[in-house]
């Protein structure tokens, strides 16, 4: 069993991130939710967890998702963890290149998608 | 000394005796007629003077009358030994007879040829000039009296204002002018600041003679005379009524321009900012599906109910977006190498359950090996729009799709058994927010055929509708295959 296991989801949406969380958890993985990149480095860099994925919003306010993409793949600890980026932009599939991320999904996400990336890179419990 | 005197003078002096013939001459003389002296000696003074031509007076009528007179001057042709002519001033005297001298004649002709060349430039030049004027179309070109009287009068004039110069000549130039400015000075002012600072120009509207109006512009400038006295106007004005109209209808367009850029922003912005909070309601919804076996059979179908409608605003959403994208130029493609069969089958695959709502039968016949570097999820967008068409317009019917080789091209067809399409309506079907049916009728924007137009052709493919013989409505798209040979690997 791999051990790291947690999800983080990053989305300044409240709504859409406790959703993702909420059905994340339901669905048996640990996931918490991070509303920019600044939380979502600082939540990464907690030496206590393990992570398999980060679902990756790209606008958001203070921290875009591109400029945590660039401070995750500076530091080595945490360039590793698998990105899959979740946005409503028209073009996710350029950005997706561009970023280097593992897998990319255009809102809105059905469940079952969701439920099928995340199971891909995470163990659940 | 008196032949230096004489020989020095421009004019050609000629001494003919009493019977017509030269007797002497002065230097000037050689040079005019271009004679040596030894030609000229006793021979009949008629060889200077062209004897063919009416319009000259012949030299021994001149003689004659300068015998009566005295003197006789006039300005007529003389010949020149090589036989060209040139206009001259001519005076001939007659000298009368003394104790023992003949009596006899002398003219002095003065070459005018430079003179009337000159003349006649400036006439030409006059003329050329006044012609301009009186016949310049596009600009009415008179002049005011120093009262404001109309004094001429030009074709231009005339074309634009209505009045031939028999009826404003000699009438106030106020007659152009708007009641209400003639009223109150106008013209008056018009000519007073023309007098001050040298020229008086404006647009503005003026009236021709059938009381219409036309958008102008003026121009007023004082003349005066050589003397610098005033002697009235110059007025030059043009039509501009068209250009006018072509700047508005210019303004009118860039401000419809715009308000289609702001549109086509909202729109973007605004299916961007919906799909956000719509997520989070489809996830929610879908949870909660997946936990029908605690349902109650009621609970699910509500549940179902709610997510298809969720899905239907998520498509109308993806509609909008799509739709802004192609006005703003920004639909792009990926293009990958796709067989179109397994296209086509999961686009019927993804509209079974609509399928079975609008109780339509999905027949479907794909030919194998059709090939082509398409964006396989436009394609299979293409492919459900007409497919959701047919269920709207043809619910209960048989629907068929068709994928087929035709030469070097796919053509995809989807054909129902419904009411089909007005004649008139066939070509305008996708046009954007056009519609075969009344929207009271029928849900919908109006918006899925364009859509499915502007990526088939950004394919570089074509898209049509026809009615089938036998009723019901075919739409029918053609994309070009690639034409490489089978097993060629990308």
């Amino acid at each position: 069993m791999n051990l790291a296991h947690r999800v983080l989801v990053v989305d300044d949406d409240t709504e859409i991130r406790e959703t993702m969380v909420e059905i994340l958890n339901d669905e048996g993985y640990v996931a918490v939710g991070a509303a920019d990149g600044y939380q979502a480095l600082e939540q990464l860099r907690d030496p206590e967890d393990r992570w398999c994925l980060v679902l990756l919003d790209l606008m958001m306010p203070n921290m875009d998702g591109r400029t945590f993409r660039a401070e995750q793949l500076r530091d080595p600890a945490l360039a590793p963890i698998p990105v899959v980026i979740v946005s409503a932009m028209n073009d996710v599939a350029a950005a997706a290149e561009e970023l280097k991320v593992s897998a990319h999904m255009t809102k809105p996400i059905p469940l079952s998608e969701l439920i099928q990336v995340v199971r891909q890179f995470c163990a659940g419990s | 000394m008196l032949q230096v005197a004489i020989d020095a003078v421009r004019e050609a002096i000629v001494v003919v005796d009493a019977s017509g013939r030269i007797e002497t001459w002065n230097a000037c003389t050689e040079q005019v007629y271009g004679y040596a002296g030894s030609e000229l000696r006793g021979k009949p003074v008629q060889m200077l003077y062209p004897a063919d031509d009416r319009a000259v007076r012949p030299i021994e009528g001149l003689l004659a009358e300068a015998r009566e007179r005295d003197r006789v001057e006039t300005e007529q042709w003389q010949l020149k030994k090589d036989g060209t002519r040139f206009f001259a001033n001519l005076v001939v005297r007659f000298v009368p007879g003394e104790e023992g001298v003949e009596p006899h004649y002398v003219t002095v002709s003065r070459d005018l040829t430079e003179r009337w060349r000159a003349s006649e430039e400036r006439y030409h030049e006059d003329t050329k000039f006044r012609l301009l004027v009186e016949n310049a179309r596009d600009y009415a070109i008179f002049m005011l009296d120093p009262s404001g009287h109309v004094a001429t009068w030009n074709e231009g004039a005339q074309r634009i204002k209505g009045y031939t110069a028999r009826e404003i000549i000699g009438q106030h130039f106020s007659k152009f002018y708007l009641d209400e400015e003639s009223r109150t000075g106008k013209c008056e002012r018009e000519l007073e600041i023309a007098m001050r600072e040298g020229r008086f120009e404006e647009e503005g509207w003026r009236v021709r003679k059938d009381g219409t109006r036309f958008w102008a512009n003026v121009v007023i400038a004082p003349l005066r005379d050589y003397r610098g006295t005033h002697i009235g106007f110059s007025k030059i004005t043009r039509d501009l009524t068209e250009r006018r109209a072509a700047e508005l209808d210019r303004l009118s367009l860039a401000r419809t321009q715009e308000a289609l850029r702001l549109r086509d922003e909202f729109l973007s912005v605004a299916s961007h900012e919906l799909r956000t909070p719509l997520n989070a309601l489809q996830l929610q919804l879908d949870s909660l599906h997946n936990l029908a076996a605690e349902l109650e059979p009621k609970q699910l179908a509500k549940i179902e109910r709610a997510r298809r409608n969720a899905t239907r605003l998520a498509d109308l959403i993806t509609t909008l977006l799509d739709v802004s994208r192609i006005a703003e130029g920004r639909l792009t493609l990926n293009l990958r190498r796709v067989d179109l069969g397994e296209i086509v089958h999961d686009a019927v695959d993804r509209l079974d359950e609509s399928a079975s709502l609008a109780k339509n039968a999905v027949v479907t016949s794909i030919g194998s090996d059709l090939v082509g570097m398409w964006d396989p999820l436009r394609i299979g967008q293409v492919v459900s729009n007409l497919l959701a068409n047919a269920f709207k317009y043809a619910a209960g019917t048989q629907v068929d799709v068709e994928v087929k080789r035709d030469g070097g091209d796919a053509v995809i067809s989807v054909e129902d058994h419904g009411p089909g399409i007005a004649a008139h309506q066939l070509d305008r079907i996708f046009e954007r927010f056009e519609r075969a049916a009344s929207a009271r009728n029928y849900p919908g924007m109006g918006l899925g055929l364009y859509v499915a137009r502007e990526i088939v052709v950004a394919h570089g493919g074509t898209i049509r509708a026809r009615n089938r013989e036998g009723g019901g409505a075919a739409i029918e798209f053609r994309l070009p295959l690639l034409t490489t040979t089978k097993g060629s690997s990308t």
